[in-house]
């Protein structure tokens, strides 16, 4: 039999088309950026080596460091307030029998909605003149009279909160689809045993949707690296770098000062980072943690 | 016999019609989108250059710039994109110039005397290395407008000192209003109008031109003096929107409309928005004046009009159609009528291609604020008393730098004097890679 119609490379075949197209739209423009990390190139024109250079101004770049911690808070923010949320409300609405669908589209609406619109709703929101701050003030109440998003001690907050409120649905509905798996035994018997509700969340619940919760862990730490979109529209990273984050600063540096190699540098240490992260949950996976 | 004849006659005619009207060959435009400028864009520039020739047929594309400027980008790299190349300032040329992707304008500047047809500071802003590459489709200037009705009731006085500005504010902040409005929302490099104002009207135009030339560098103490005057008017004073957050959450339409309903009494903000001022507060029933920026230190003597390019036309080097986008670029600098027309549309806003215009050539139906701007400007720069803006002067890095990092300092994150200094360092860094811009000699 020929080696390449053995049945188990059909499904090669079949994923081949997918690979191609992967290949051409992500795996070579990724190549070829990891390539211009060592350039100089502004975009357009000549192309200079330049060695390691934009990495040593990368480490010595206090906004780029700036970008890295607010990164990592990011990353510390989404672990927790729309995980503990999310996991609250998923195992609330278990408990609920009538109307669950309503909550289950209410949650889950935001992310269904484009990130442009559901942007401009909390920017029209924080408005200072046409917002609630306007509003306030025409009823003689001084309050919101500044936008968070335009303030430097609030702005990274308050547009992790605007993508927490689109993203935290998301949680519900795959924390949920977990939930419904257990096996309603388990709770039947810690009915019978007397244990609280909070027990039986604890030592039934999260145990049995343990893969489920890892791998909604690990996809927010992945996301949060390239986290851009909410950024860019509500505070552009601003003001004055406050709410900068990396993929920001990469855009900045790429489509504004025409430093396309500086930006690559930016770019190859995020894929760097991503990969890392990728290879701890597959070191942990092979050592016989259930993720 | 004879209705074949005739037919065949008739058919005949139909195809060397039609073959005329296809043989025309296509020159493409792409050009900024604005949805109230668009179609004047169509009916008298393209309409009206398709039906004054018959050799090309124009083809304007609009885009906004928001994405315009990037498919531009890819386009050019992969060797097409359109035979008109439309950028939005001379550090944009200067990128494609370097890359080679635009056509050298020497030889057409000079069959068609393009030099004795512009203001000679305009046709050296599009000299890169000794060689023409752009001609500048807009050229602007900061001005200060102030609700003239406002003023009047008030008896306040048109400020032209930093001692008379410090005054009317406090009249003005008394009287429950702001001083300016102005905002950055929408657009980031918002800032660089006010740092520009601040640099030329407190250092004044002489030594923002050493600095430019490398005669003089940036850390001087009258630019740190400068922008600290900036910053105490911006954070401490909160002349901008009431406040440096505000100044950061308001846009476009927002401080239009703030102008128009006495929100503020004026308005510090480019040429480009006279006919956007006209209808807003038109609509209000107060008449608006206009002004020089004040002076705002005895460094800057007399009033001062900041020269700008707000957008350039150049030649792609990879044109399919190279003489059709030359004979548009011709004609639009040949038929000073069209412009004027289109110009008076937008009440000198936009299309202003710097032409040597006469004070006759200024037509009757635009407002009497932008004909008597018009009049002064020609005086003013005439002169010689002409300030230089950071869009049109200002090398790509630290042309960013300027805006996107300011407001670094308005936050107290950095000293204005290190702010200067990574300035500085910047400049240095683009003079020794050639990315410097050209700048007109100084009398």
């Amino acid at each position: 039999m020929n080696f390449f119609s053995n049945k188990s490379f059909i499904a090669w075949y079949f994923v081949l088309p997918v690979v191609f197209i992967h290949l051409f739209v992500i795996g070579i423009p990724s190549i070829l950026s990891l390539a211009l990390c060592l350039t100089d190139w502004s975009g357009l024109g000549k192309i200079n080596y330049v060695g390691f250079e934009n990495f040593i101004e990368l480490f010595d770049d206090r906004y780029f460091k700036k970008a890295i911690f607010h990164n990592i808070l990011w990353t510390i923010i989404f672990l927790t307030v729309p995980v503990c949320i999310a996991l609250m409300c998923a195992y609330l609405l278990t408990g609920i029998k009538r109307g669950q669908m309503f909550y289950r589209l209410a949650f889950f609406f935001p992310y269904m909605l484009a990130s442009v619109i559901n942007c401009q709703i909390w920017k029209y929101l924080f408005h200072p003149i046409h917002g609630l701050g306007g509003f306030f003030e025409s009823i003689g109440i001084q309050a919101l009279a500044s936008s968070p998003f335009t303030t430097k001690e609030t702005s990274l907050y308050a547009a992790a909160f605007v993508d927490g409120w689109h993203f935290w649905g998301f949680l519900v509905v795959i924390y949920l689809t977990g939930m419904y798996q257990v096996d309603n035994h388990l709770y039947e018997a810690a009915d019978i045993e007397g244990a609280t509700k909070f027990q039986k969340f604890r030592y039934i619940t999260l145990p049995m949707i343990r893969p489920i919760f890892i791998f909604s862990l690990m996809i927010i730490i992945i996301w949060s690296v390239p986290v851009f979109d909410y950024v860019y529209i509500l505070t552009g990273g601003g003001p004055a770098y406050s709410s900068e984050v990396v993929a920001n600063y990469l855009y900045t540096h790429a489509f504004v000062r025409f430093n396309v190699g500086y930006a690559s540098a930016v770019g190859t240490l995020m894929f760097v980072y991503v990969i890392i992260i990728v290879s701890i949950f597959g070191i942990l996976r092979k050592l016989g943690w259930e993720i | 016999m004879m209705i074949k004849t005739l037919l065949s006659f008739v058919f005949s005619g139909i195809i060397a019609i039609s073959f005329s009207a296809h043989s025309k060959t296509k020159v493409t435009w792409s050009m900024e989108s604005n949805a109230d400028r668009d179609p004047i864009f169509l009916e008298k520039l393209q309409n009206a250059y398709n039906s004054a020739q018959n050799n090309y047929e124009l083809e304007i594309q609009f885009e906004p710039n928001e994405t315009r400027i990037e498919s531009l980008r890819t386009s050019m790299l992969a060797g097409m994109g359109p035979d008109i190349v439309e950028t939005p300032g001379p550090s944009y040329v200067k990128e494609y110039q370097e890359a080679g992707m635009l056509e050298n304008l020497d030889s057409y500047a000079a069959e068609f005397g393009w030099k004795d047809k512009l203001i000679p500071w305009a046709y050296s802003s599009g000299v890169f290395d000794g060689s023409l590459y752009a001609i500048p489709k807009t050229h602007e200037s900061m001005v200060m407008l102030y609700n003239k009705t406002l003023f009047e009731e008030n008896g306040w006085k048109v400020p032209t000192t930093l001692e008379e500005l410090e005054d009317v504010a406090g009249k003005i902040q008394a009287k429950g209003m702001d001083v300016y409005t102005y905002g950055s929302s929408g657009w980031q490099p918002t800032h660089e109008h006010l740092v520009g104002i601040y640099l030329n009207n407190y250092a004044g135009p002489q030594a923002v031109y050493e600095a430019i030339i490398g005669e003089r560098e940036w850390t001087d103490p009258v630019f740190v003096e400068a922008l600290e005057l900036l910053k105490k008017h911006m954070v401490d004073e909160g002349w901008w929107s009431g406040s440096l957050e505000n100044y950061y959450a308001i846009g476009w339409d927002d401080f239009h409309a703030q102008f128009a309903t006495r929100g503020a009494a004026m308005m510090t903000i480019g040429t480009w928005t006279f006919q956007a001022t006209s209808l807003g507060i038109g609509a209000s029933g107060d008449e608006w004046g206009w002004a020089p920026l004040p002076s705002l230190s005895s460094q800057s003597d007399g009033p001062n009009f900041m020269i700008a390019i707000g957008t350039t036309m150049s030649i792609n080097a990879a044109a399919k159609n190279k003489d059709g986008a030359i004979d548009v670029l011709n004609w639009i600098m040949s038929n000073k009528d069209v412009v004027i027309d289109i110009a008076s549309d937008f009440e000198f806003g936009e299309f202003v291609v710097p032409l040597l215009l006469d004070e006759s050539d200024i037509p009757s139906s635009i407002s009497p604020q932008v004909t008597s701007y018009l009049n002064e400007y020609a005086r003013i720069t005439g002169d010689g008393n002409y300030g230089y803006c950071t869009w049109t002067f200002w090398p790509a890095e630290p042309g960013v730098h300027i805006w996107k990092d300011m407001e670094v300092v308005w936050a107290g994150d950095i000293s204005v004097e290190d702010f200067m200094h990574d300035h500085q360092k910047m400049w240095d860094k683009a003079r020794k890679k050639n990315e410097t811009l050209p700048v007109p000699l100084r009398d």
